[in-house]
């Protein structure tokens, strides 16, 4: 068996985008080199999730020609033709002229896609081009020795829920190679323990989450096939950051979201009543009328930007897309970071293979490539936009316009450090919220008598929650995982969508979030 | 000893993507779903890397029949257990129905031991008990059959030994069969801890070659493969929602309550009957089919089984629109009283199949008891009960007699066949749950002289007792000098088995509305005593996820998406809100009852009947009832 050259931890755009650029650029050398790709989804695109609208030049450069050849995902994509941002009152909609609509946040030009589509795409392009990919297998740590990276390890398999092994228990494999890229996604549990080992960014990462649906539409619908719509107002209050999005993904079909930076205060903010709460206001429910909703789910979003950025190059490993923080919430994008800086991974390690110096120092080009192209230069530009916001909807606008020029750099603190003590959001509950047919739209499934994947810390810490946070957890996973139940908190981890919210979030850093036994958790298939 | 492990790539019914469902049709969009792994061929792998253990000579080989893409499932299953990999693809073999794949199979199987095994004969044949797209159990018998050897049906554990032992559950209860003669076939049910994808295994399943054989080179005659060989087709698919339709009635109290269960327990079952359209008319016309309907009697420790009497029920119904006959088949040991009572409930002719070695059931003697019977007189149609005896027999004797099998149907009725200038007139149509019991399948069989079919216990109804009907016994003295007995049956007593709710007739459920342990255990279990009790029949008790999770009851008793899926005839749930998770489990139910105190809870748009009130209040009342003396149990 071949050993691994390029190990990639994440088959999502920024993994495939860098395996597949490895290959291309040494297809037909003396010497090509062994890629393998593995991911803990149980097929390619099922752990994808984001909007999205996406720049598709990065495409262009990646697989040139792409868009003339018949695909899937190339039948699926939109050109946004129409593109509006409103504000919303709780029953009106205040609709923003397009003038004074900030540049960064203008459409037009972008196509509206679906992240696990484009995934399948390039997973059979990259195998096309003779990478290995391997889903279903999760990774749990990395393997450093000697102050380098050296591989993976994946997780122990079958285990019964009280940790003893059953009769197929199979131990932790090691999977090593000569360069690992870390391409794990937002709030990626390997791609953290980099900053563990190697240090982090002057600004600490802060979350978004992502909670989204996608639906289908009756024909001749008020939205129309080529439209952006994006809000901001209802219905969280100003305080909190985010706001909402309808995009076309053809003529019967659209995705609907909402963003909610994970800096709230509120002990009791439930992210899905948000939701249903924009899906329910008059103006969303008109574009939307008889829709029926064909999946839905949920996802965090690195939004810290150029100041949460770390070492995107250590010994042993490099660290691409949202794993790194490649996200412009300016312009509300992050996708084509993705692929791009997989481009510039791949081109660094390509020519460290050629050069046979995958374990030394060529690997530096890395960071070099992320200047040259502009990956870096973007994210400086919109480096203090988000930390505006961290105080309201207001400031965060105003200071938007100079963020640029501010020769500081804006200070954010850790989104579970928002949390105040008693501060408590009021909702009537007209917004039933029905989370198991959320979750089951989703797709999610776990073996029930696993090992729950997510630890809490200390138990005991959650007593204390309750009054200061009312147990915060079980308002903000969105798939009700957390439930306080008889005096203790019952979890059921079969329901998580992986989407990390709890990781960032609780306010008493009491609970672990561990990646559980691959092929599990959700199943996006349109998201 | 080496190992053939069946496997077959099937769609992934256990998880249907929102969006497969054409709403417009009502169908299931089958393109939509992954492909996977046979959830139960998973457990013919890990009991054959039991079997090979650390022999480094045994071999294990997949054998799998499909298009190029099950390669996939051939990697993932050496992926798990090392060894060989054979896919068996050919154009020809399209549309091949059991029967058809059958023989394809066994021809490879033949290949196999010449080749692979240099012609020994020392192994083992594993596979799942069935597939989750057809579900029919069917192929691995047929394949048994056309090779003459032993198949071991529902094993639950095996020692290698050697001898090969095998645990089973077998058609009087739990057994141990130990195989004296190889190749045995065993199939196997979900009874194992299933060997996991190692990352190793899935990079050298990369590398190590799949053979493609074709059906030439398995030496597959064309007449007997794929569509031409095939004595069964689907003609028509179509949604279960268009076999009924739920809405709740709503009553005020416990009394009202066990009314209205009892009048709709006791009342004849099943959606045929009132779904049935006018009656057939031949007229004079020709019809395809000629001869009588025979029906195969089981018999059980009390006499003749239900099945086979409400076979018998609806054998005289399809055959008197045609205007034929009825017989009963019943092989034995000695005759006693049954012919009589087949006779009574509508069997014009008994034939009483006599023989010592028909003791005790075992596939070979009565295989070669009823086939022949079938193949001298040419019934028109063969209705087995679908029993562990009838779903081990009829596939064999099936096969035997080249004629179609459909398995587990839940309609039968006369009907024509008009379609692209074919028709076919007075032909038996059988409509079966396929893909999961997601799409209903309307099947009928073709190019053969005989219609066979399976249906479940308790799916028609009894037919009523007749003393004055009158009826010819014939006994028959089979030649059963060929029957080569290659096992030992050891009958095993029943505890170390179980299979609580599968079985149950009536379940009482509880979810987390019970709120705790105490209450649980206080209010559900003796509530499905009662029931139990009133109605005369099997009962237990079962919980919802959450429940489950909340300690109240224990695994074994979960019944949803990711527990167990039952289809009693009464299911009764407390305290449960109705997730679809919980749904999907208890959905096809005769009958579904909610008792919730939240009246927007969703249970009730899939309940019968429904009673919005406070379980304390509520169970206890429901008791009263119950126990009342006056409507004492039948």
């Amino acid at each position: 068996m071949r050993p691994i050259d390029v190990l990639v931890v994440g088959a999502g755009p920024a993994g495939l985008a860098a395996a597949i650029r490895v290959r291309q650029r040494l297809a037909g050398a003396a010497r090509e080199p062994c890629v393998v790709v593995i991911d803990k989804a149980a097929r390619s695109g099922a752990h994808n999730l984001s909007g999205a609208l996406f720049e598709a030049a990065c495409l262009d450069e990646l697989l040139p020609g792409w868009s003339e050849q018949r695909s899937e995902f190339r039948d699926h994509v939109v050109p946004i033709v129409q593109d509006d941002l409103y504000y919303l009152r709780p029953t009106r909609a205040v609709h923003v002229p397009s003038r004074l609509v900030p540049r960064p946040m203008r459409h037009i030009g972008n196509v509206a896609i679906s992240v696990s589509r484009l995934v399948e795409f390039l997973a059979q392009r990259a195998e096309g081009l003779g990478v290995e990919i391997h889903d279903g297998f999760s990774a749990t740590s990395l393997l450093v020795e000697e102050g380098a990276v050296r591989g993976v390890r994946l997780s122990e398999l079958g285990l019964a829920a009280d940790g003893t092994p059953k009769d197929n228990y199979q131990p932790a494999e090691e999977v090593r190679a000569a360069v690992t890229v870390l391409a794990d996604g937002s709030r990626g549990v390997l791609s953290t323990q980099v900053a563990e080992h190697f240090g982090r960014g002057p600004n600490p990462q802060v979350y978004g989450l992502g909670i989204k649906a996608v639906v289908q539409l009756p024909r001749d619908n008020p939205l129309g096939p080529h439209r952006a719509v994006h809000t901001v107002g209802y219905p969280h209050p100003s305080d909190v950051f985010g706001g909402g999005f309808v995009y076309s993904l053809g003529e019967t079909s659209a995705t609907v979201g909402l963003i909610l930076g994970l800096d709230w205060r509120y002990g009791n903010l439930d992210p899905l009543v948000e939701f249903e709460a924009f899906r329910a206001h008059p103006f969303i429910r008109e574009l939307l009328a008889g829709s029926v909703t064909l999946a839905a789910g949920a996802k965090t979003i690195a939004e810290g930007g150029y100041y949460a950025l770390g070492p995107v190059h250590v010994p042993g490993a490099l660290v691409v897309g949202d794993a790194a923080g490649f996200v412009n919430v300016e312009k509300l994008k992050g996708l084509h970071y993705a692929v791009r800086s997989g481009i510039c991974a791949g081109d660094a390690i390509a020519d460290a293979f050629a050069a046979d110096d995958l374990g030394g120092s060529a690997l530096a080009r890395y960071p070099a490539l992320l200047a040259e192209r502009g990956i870096l230069g973007d994210l400086h530009h919109a480096r203090n936009f988000r930390q505006g916001f961290r105080w309201d909807l207001a400031v965060g606008a105003g200071l938007s316009k100079v963020g640029g020029r501010i020769p500081v750099r804006l200070g954010m603190d850790e989104d579970r450090r928002a949390t105040r003590p008693g501060s408590r959001l009021a909702r009537d509950g007209a917004h039933p919220v029905d989370a198991a047919t959320f979750v089951s739209l989703s797709g999610t499934t776990h073996r029930e008598d696993e090992p729950s994947h997510v630890l809490l810390v200390d138990p005991s810490r959650c007593a204390a929650c309750g009054a200061d946070h009312d147990h915060a957890c079980t308002h903000f996973c969105p798939a009700d995982v957390y439930r306080w139940s008889d005096d203790r908190l019952v979890v059921s981890a079969s329901n998580c969508l992986h989407c990390m919210t709890c990781s960032v979030k609780c306010p008493q850093s009491n609970i672990l979030w561990h990646p559980p036994e691959g092929g599990e958790g959700p199943r996006y298939k349109l998201m | 000893m080496h190992c053939i492990v069946l496997v077959k790539q099937v769609p992934d019914v256990a998880n249907v993507p929102e969006e497969a469902w054409d709403r417009e049709k009502g169908t299931l969009r089958r393109a939509m779903l992954d492909s996977v792994l046979n959830p139960l061929d998973l457990h013919a792998l890990t009991l054959a890397r039991r079997i090979v253990g650390d022999d480094p000579r045994a071999r294990v080989v997949y054998l799998s029949m499909g298009p190029p893409q099950a390669r996939e499932t051939l990697r993932e299953c050496l992926s798990r257990v090392p060894g060989q990999a054979i896919l068996l693809t050919d154009r020809s073999f399209a549309g091949a129905d059991t029967v058809a794949t059958a023989y394809s199979l066994a021809c490879a199987i033949r290949r196999i031991e010449h080749e692979l095994f240099a012609g020994s004969r020392d192994y083992v044949i594993l596979a799942g008990m069935q597939s989750v797209d057809g579900d029919t159990a069917q192929v691995p018998p047929q394949i048994a059959e056309d090779l003459g050897i032993d198949q071991i049906a529902y094993a639950t554990d095996l020692t290698p030994g050697p001898p090969l032992v095998v645990r089973r559950i077998g058609p009087a209860g739990p057994e141990e069969v130990t195989a004296r003669r190889h190749p045995v076939l065993i199939t196997v049910t979900a009874c194992t801890e299933p060997v996991y994808r190692s990352f190793r295994l899935a990079r050298e399943a990369l590398e190590g070659p799949i053979s493609e054989w074709s059906a030439v080179s398995v030496g597959a005659r064309a007449e007997r493969i794929g569509l031409r060989g095939s004595r069964t087709q689907v003609y028509r698919l179509f949604s279960p929602t268009e076999e009924r339709a739920r809405s709740c009635v709503l009553v005020h109290d416990a009394a009202q309550l066990v009314a209205l269960i009892e009048e709709r327990y006791h009342a004849a079952p099943g959606p045929s009957a009132e779904l049935a359209e006018a009656p057939y008319v031949l007229g004079d016309r020709e019809p395809s089919y000629h001869g009588p309907f025979w029906v195969y009697a089981e018999r059980g420790p009390q006499g003749v089984r239900s099945v086979s009497l409400e076979l018998l029920g609806a054998a005289r119904e399809l055959a008197g629109c045609l205007g034929e006959q009825v017989a009963a088949l019943l092989p034995c040991d000695a005759p006693g009283g049954d012919a009589d009572e087949l006779i009574a409930h509508g069997a014009d002719t008994v034939y009483l199949v006599e023989h010592p070695l028909l003791r005790t059931f075992l596939p070979a003697p009565y295989t070669l008891a009823v086939a022949p019977l079938i193949r001298e007189h040419r019934p028109q149609a063969v209705l087995f009960g679908a029993t562990p005896l009838g779903r081990e027999l009829a596939p064999r004797v099936a096969y035997t007699c080249d004629c179609g099998l459909t398995a587990d149907c839940t309609r039968l009725e006369i009907g024509d066949y008009v379609k692209g200038g074919q028709t076919r007139v007075g032909i038996l149509r059988q409509t079966r749950p396929a893909l999961g019991g997601n799409v209903m399948a309307t099947i009928m069989t073709k190019d053969c002289p005989t219609q066979m079919a399976t249906v479940r216990p308790g799916v028609l109804p009894l037919p009523v007792r007749d003393p004055t009907h009158a009826g010819e016994v014939i006994h028959v003295l089979p030649d059963l000098s060929g029957a080569e007995i290659g096992v030992e049956v050891r009958p095993l007593t029943a505890s170390s088995v179980t299979a609580p709710l599968g079985d149950a007739a009536v379940i009482v459920a509880g979810g987390r509305g019970l709120h705790s342990r105490t209450r649980f255990e206080a209010l559900v279990s003796p509530l499905a005593a009662a029931f139990a009790r009133r109605l005369g029949a099997h009962g237990e008790v079962a919980a919802s996820r959450m429940a489950v999770e909340d300690g109240f009851a224990s695994r074994d008793r979960q019944v949803g998406q990711t527990g167990q899926t039952v289809r009693p005839k009464l299911y009764v749930a407390l305290g449960i809100s109705g997730a679809v998770q919980h749904i999907s489990g208890m959905q096809h139910a005769a009958t579904i009852v909610a008792i919730n105190k939240d009246p927007r809870a969703r249970i009730f748009s899939y309940a019968d009947v429904g009673l919005i009130g406070d379980l304390e209040t509520v169970v206890p009342e429901l008791m009263r009832s119950l126990g009342d003396a006056t409507h004492a149990a039948h």
